[in-house]
């Protein structure tokens, strides 16, 4: 998609605002959207993405609510279940088990088992990702939990310019859809901002369409597959093995259902090498899903067995070097490359 | 004309310094009177500064600078 230049200069912004900006765009042109969630109103969120919603729309459109995931992510289900398209946040992910029933029984199955009479065009918008000392119930990614149940689509942003595109995108789907954001992205410095998040995004109003992957860089030597802050990580082990003499090319995933499976066998079939980097769970997660995509597919391709640079199967740490020691980053995508070539 | 872009006084309460997280127009670019140009946090809070003035911005403080009430963190020329 060509990103248009604004009148005057290459605008940028930072996730947070890219998802407010979307929200506001299409609650203007259709009063069927509404927020709901903890500090959404006057707040702005605690991590700045409803900000300035309520002061544009008011608090019948801008709900805050009390402290009861299981009351208000019901409640947006009734809504959706009833015409209306609600956008509702769950604050932090790692709080999905007080809310889980509504989600995953009721949100993501009652279009199925009413045989389709019933649409649930919602949005779950859920904040992910550590880095930043929150301890092991406030850090977590738990992309893979989403995805792994069927019913509902799962979209993971890495930047600002596909934030918008895909909340956008989100917001006008008539099936839910979990909007997972890295708290690292979302521009508020004492999350561990990652800059390169906050990219040129247009003023008007676009899609980006969900389930559709991007390489946002091209080699012929190694596949590294990430999503979210992953991504950032990638770039950097990219530029890092290209200042070796490797040409690194770089696929993020932007959504994990639909997953695009054909942009990463494509990959993969051009370099024959794969690393996968996640920050959520070593086991039963997005790694391991990537890489028996392409296994499964053909085999013949690989070069060298697969790698995955993810989070080991741990609770998180909260003491800050152990936290650091935990998480992916660019050297140990580097070193993992280094070994691949060793053996 | 040049004209500077200040941290404005009022823009928290306290003398807490910040530290600029994002500037969101290049430097170089041209920008209108009024357009968010910068985030700046103090503690946990993101403060937004406007452009006061059209004209071509000149970064000063680049991000990850402190910064107090006062301090000149661009100039606008035009």
């Amino acid at each position: 998609m060509t990103a248009t230049t604004t009148a005057t200069s290459s605008r940028k912004l930072t996730i947070a605002r890219a998802m407010a900006e979307a929200t506001a765009q299409e609650m203007r042109q259709d009063p069927s959207v509404f927020v709901m969630g903890e500090d959404v109103g006057p707040m702005g969120g605690v991590f700045g993405n409803t900000r300035g919603l309520h002061e544009e729309f008011g608090g019948e459109r801008v709900r805050d609510t009390p402290i009861s995931e299981t009351a208000f992510i019901g409640a947006a289900v009734g809504a959706a279940s009833d015409g209306m398209r609600p956008i509702v946040e769950l604050m932090f992910v790692d709080f999905f088990g007080v809310c889980m029933d509504a989600i995953y029984n009721m949100m993501a199955k009652n279009t199925y088992f009413s045989g389709g009479k019933v649409n649930v065009p919602m949005v779950l918008m859920t904040s992910t990702g550590g880095g930043y000392s929150d301890g092991g119930q406030h850090s977590q990614c738990l992309y893979g939990t989403f995805a792994h149940l069927p019913g509902m689509k799962v979209v993971v942003p890495s930047n600002a310019y596909d934030a918008k595109g895909l909340m956008t995108a989100a917001i006008r789907d008539d099936n839910p859809v979990v909007f997972m954001y890295h708290k690292s992205l979302q521009g508020m410095g004492w999350l561990g901002t990652e800059k390169g998040a906050t990219v040129a995004t247009p003023e008007e109003s676009y899609t980006v369409e969900i389930g559709k992957a991007a390489v946002v860089k091209e080699g012929r030597d190694l596949t590294l597959v990430s999503l979210g802050a992953g991504v950032h990580h990638c770039l950097r082990a990219a530029k890092a093995l290209g200042e070796e003499g490797f040409d690194v090319e770089v696929v993020d995933l932007r959504s994990l259902v639909p997953l695009d499976r054909e942009t990463v066998r494509a990959s993969v079939a051009k370099t024959g090498r794969l690393i996968v980097v996640d920050e959520d769970y070593h086991s039963y997660g997005v790694s391991g899903e990537i890489i028996a995509s392409v296994a499964e597919h053909d085999h013949a391709c690989l070069k060298a067995a697969p790698r995955r640079v993810a989070y080991p199967d741990i609770p998180i740490p909260f003491t800050p070097t152990m936290e650091q020691w935990a998480l992916p980053n660019a050297d140990k995508i580097v070193d993992a490359f280094h070994q691949m070539m060793s053996q | 004309m040049s004209t500077a872009i200040t941290v404005p006084e009022d823009l928290w309460e306290g003398d807490n310094e910040g530290v600029i997280t994002a500037w969101l127009v290049d430097d170089g670019s041209q920008v209108n009177q009024g357009d968010l140009v910068a985030e700046v946090m103090v503690e946990k809070a993101q403060y937004e500064i406007e452009a006061p003035s059209a004209g071509r911005l000149t970064i000063a403080k680049q991000e990850d600078e402190v910064v107090e009430k006062g301090t000149t963190i661009a100039s606008l020329d035009g």
